[in-house]
């Protein structure tokens, strides 16, 4: 009877499920966001940060919901919700897109209930938050342009491009790789310890 | 109207929940489901508004439920949603939107229906449930009591012909459980079918046509409406019920003696951030062992007084001693506990034992908490998580880390919310 | 009920999301200062018309502010102060309009206003139910972090303890709200595929549509030059 109305869609309850989720995700972003008004090197190892400790709201999230399309949701809410209230560009709705699709290979390949297919998509999906510092990139030319017309000295212009060099953005998108394989970790045991003894997976 | 024919079902294959379950409930009932935590109430709701079978994945059910026409398992949610309306128990996860208007709007827009059809049908509402004041309002800014009040709302704008309401009244005061058995009583003069399954007896005890008691699973007494109230005091204590009639408090006034023993509260007055007093020149005195009821409508300053107590907040005048020792709000925070309203909140470690273990501290013996363990009927608990007790005991190992981590003071936030009557004795 | 609103001018919340997507194209393309400096002049003036007198000033304050560091307080600086937020300058300088529109966004409509409009501009409906949730889970997670903190003072939690002991709790009631909220939500036709109408009508006006064709404009003028 159950089996009927349990299809493959996402339903109203995966809806509402992902939305709570998202919202812890978002706050516990959120912080490491402001945080990363610090420095420029926390605001380029931001997404890594992140990847580290929003390990157990995303397992949550996947473990709750087992179909097609709650990462890419999770992405996308991540993404609005920046862009809407003007704190970051289009480029992270972009960079969401791209790594929750990857994301949800992942899970399909794995049918949706795997320890590695969710720790492979939550690194995915944290790839979405490089969107963050990317403009760094992006607008890298008419910055350093900018800076070289003002007349900086020489060995400061030199430390801004290390900053936005080739070499960091690879160190950018790869962080977050491996923090959020640590960080799936950490959810693992988080559920052994706590979710699954209290039964609510 | 709804024909609930010889149910069996289970939440999952090994355990049944209910057993050849029968009932027929005609247009325009009003009937009460009771019985103790567990008992199967809850699942007759579920049977009724379609959340059994859809919405209980690897559910095992048997048997046939028809509800205002409709063969429940072979309809969906969605249209059943317009014929059977479900008010549940906890105010703060029923609503969908930040504003009380969009929220009364919920099942029209789910429905489709126009927005000039939608604008008369939210003031049809509005003036049938006499709740204006609840208009264009932020939604976290309502009381407990209002959320209900506005859950209910949004139900009756979508014009169901059967209510089915689980244990609505489990975090509501007085004043509000008035206000919602006036709202049953429109139902009933309207000719709409009612269902509630609930612990509180007393304020519906009079408007319904039939009780039905359950227990395991099985339905063991149907009483008329005359019957239920006629009910004595002991086969009601014996069927583990709550009182039937509203008990009236005769207590004696609080003294403000100058005792030194005991919580003395002397003229204390407490506001938030920059606010107006939330009260002011309070004082009372309780000497050790006694036990003192704070009571009041909801916004009297109920959880203020209780924060403050216990060093959550800083008083803006006035002191409160413990044993003729005036203490500060850190102090206080030490000496006192407090039960929450929702207690899920405070409870953090991996299993029973190892709460008691961090709240008794790290020089405390095993068997010291072994002993309060087992006062609190909770030692065969020992290893089990927190979070999968029940809600009383939840409570208790609440109230124990409180005993271990030998607090003087003890202060209840409506503590009773969701308890049936032998819970609340022990 | 609408009607009682003091007539003042608002923007429709399309607009405002279209005014996004064009501050966000200004953004990557323009290099001139002038349309730079006319875009948030323009902008500081849309916020004075919306009725948000204070953000403008507040706005115009962070833009003296972002510039005077930019030309005057960093190079001025030591060294590895000039370089670390000389990048946090420079990007903060760029997003201002998105901030300032994000912001306006925010302080004049309500969140249901901007759902409503994402919903005409055709975002899948299970996006929409989802991010509903997510925003009116935010005020909910405040309260239940307070609530927690409030326990974990009564039981002299300290360190890191506390992240865990957060969290955890806040995990189980998430999970516990998420089966809760799905049941009301179900039972009043959350899954019924009819087209979902709204309460809030939203129209575009005659103003709105001025400040979409300057805004436009200034996006061409970006591009071009």
């Amino acid at each position: 009877m159950s089996q009927s109305t349990n299809g493959k869609m996402l339903k109203g309850r995966d809806l509402i499920t992902v939305g709570i989720f998202s919202a812890i995700y978002f706050v516990i972003n959120f912080i490491f966001m402001l945080m990363s008004g610090f420095h420029p090197m926390i605001w380029i190892l931001m997404p890594a940060l992140i990847a580290l400790f929003t390990g157990v709201p995303f397992m949550l999230m996947c473990a709750k919901v087992q179909k097609p399309g709650a990462v890419i949701l999770m992405g996308l809410i991540t993404g609005l919700l920046y862009f809407v209230t003007g704190q970051f560009t289009v480029v992270i709705l972009a960079t969401f897109a791209v790594g929750c699709i990857l994301g949800e290979i992942a899970r399909a390949v794995t049918k949706y209930n795997s320890y590695i297919g969710n720790t492979v998509a939550f690194a995915m999906f944290s790839i979405g938050m490089t969107g963050s510092p990317l403009p760094i990139w992006i607008m890298r030319e008419s910055f350093l342009a900018q800076i070289t017309q003002q007349g900086m000295p020489a060995d400061y212009v030199a430390t801004l491009e290390a900053v936005s060099s080739p070499a960091m953005l690879i160190v950018m998108v790869v962080a977050p790789l491996v923090t959020a394989v640590i960080g799936a970790f950490i959810a693992k045991g988080m559920f052994k310890k706590h979710f699954t003894k209290a039964g609510i997976v | 109207m709804i024909k609930i024919d010889h149910v069996s079902f289970g939440y999952t294959d090994e355990q049944e929940q209910l057993h050849d379950f029968d009932l027929h409930i005609g247009k325009g009932e009003c009937i009460l489901l009771c019985g103790e935590s567990g008992c199967g109430k809850t699942s007759v709701t579920k049977l009724i508004n379609g959340l059994i079978p859809h919405f209980q994945e690897g559910c095992t059910l048997q048997g046939n439920v028809t509800a205002a026409g409709l063969s429940v398992a072979n309809t969906e949610v969605y249209e059943l949603a317009k014929h059977i309306g479900s008010v549940f128990q906890n105010p703060k996860s029923q609503f969908f939107n930040l504003d009380t208007d969009s929220e009364i709007a919920f099942g029209l827009e789910n429905e489709g229906m126009p927005p000039e059809q939608m604008k008369e049908r939210i003031v049809e509402t509005v003036s049938a449930l006499q709740i204006q004041n609840l208009l264009r309002r932020n939604i976290f800014a309502l009381s407990g009591g209002e959320k209900q009040m506005l859950a209910f709302a949004s139900v009756y704008a979508m014009s169901p012909a059967i209510y089915v309401l689980d244990e609505p009244t489990a975090n509501l005061d007085e004043q509000a459980i008035e206000r919602l058995r006036q709202q049953i009583i429109l139902l009933k003069n309207q000719g709409h079918t009612v269902v509630v399954a609930e612990h509180r007896l007393y304020f519906l005890a009079d408007i319904i046509d039939r009780a039905i008691y359950i227990r395991d699973g099985k339905l063991l007494h149907s009483f008329t409406g005359k019957e239920f109230c006629n009910l004595s005091d002991e086969r009601r204590k014996e069927l583990g019920l709550r009182t039937i009639r509203q008990t009236k408090l005769d207590l004696p006034e609080v003294t403000c003696s100058e005792d030194k023993v005991g919580l003395t509260v002397t003229n204390l007055g407490c506001a938030y951030k920059k606010g107006p007093n939330v009260f002011e020149h309070l004082s009372f005195h309780a000497a050790p062992g006694e036990v003192v009821a704070i009571t009041g409508h909801n916004g009297a300053g109920k959880t203020t007084l209780v924060r403050c107590l216990c060093g959550l907040m800083k008083e803006s005048s006035g002191t409160i001693s413990l044993n003729g020792k005036v203490l500060k709000p850190k102090q206080r925070q030490k000496a006192g506990f407090l039960v929450m309203q929702d207690v899920n909140h405070q409870l953090f470690y991996d299993s029973v034992w190892n709460e008691c273990e961090q709240a008794a501290g790290e020089n405390a013996e095993g068997t010291q908490i072994e002993t309060v363990l087992k006062q609190f009927d909770l030692l065969n608990f020992r290893e089990r998580h927190p979070m999968a007790l029940s809600g009383g005991q939840k409570q208790r190992l609440a109230i124990a880390t409180a005993v271990l981590s030998e607090k003087k003071l003890l202060i209840f936030d409506e503590p009773t919310s969701g308890l049936d009557y032998r819970h609340m004795c022990e | 009920m609408p009607g009682t609103e003091i007539s003042r001018l608002r923007i429709d919340p399309r607009t405002g999301l279209l005014l996004l997507v064009l501050a966000n194209i200004i953004a990557f393309s323009n290099k001139s200062l002038s349309v730079e400096l006319g875009t948030l002049g323009l902008l500081l003036f849309l916020t004075v018309l919306c009725g948000q007198l204070r953000s403008a000033l507040k706005w115009g304050a962070v833009i003296i502010f972002l510039f005077a560091l930019q030309w005057y307080i960093l190079p001025a600086s030591p060294k590895i102060i000039a370089t670390s937020f000389s990048i946090f300058a420079n990007y903060a300088r760029k997003m201002l309009p998105c901030l300032m529109i994000g912001g306006l966004l925010i302080s004049t409509l309500s969140l249901r206003e901007i759902i409503v409009a994402l919903r005409s501009f055709h975002v899948p409906q299970k996006l929409i139910i989802s991010i509903s949730v997510t925003l009116r889970y935010f005020p909910a997670i405040k309260e239940e972090i307070a609530h927690i903190g409030d326990a974990m003072r009564l039981r002299n939690i300290s360190g890191l303890e506390k992240v865990e002991a957060t969290l955890v709790p806040l995990m189980i009631s998430a999970t516990n709200t998420a089966e809760e909220l799905s049941a009301a939500a179900v039972t009043r036709g959350i899954e019924n595929p009819a087209k979902k109408t709204s309460l809030i009508q939203l129209k575009m006006c005659c103003f709105d549509w001025i400040v979409l064709t300057v805004g436009s404009l200034f996006t061409v003028v970006a591009l071009i030059f």
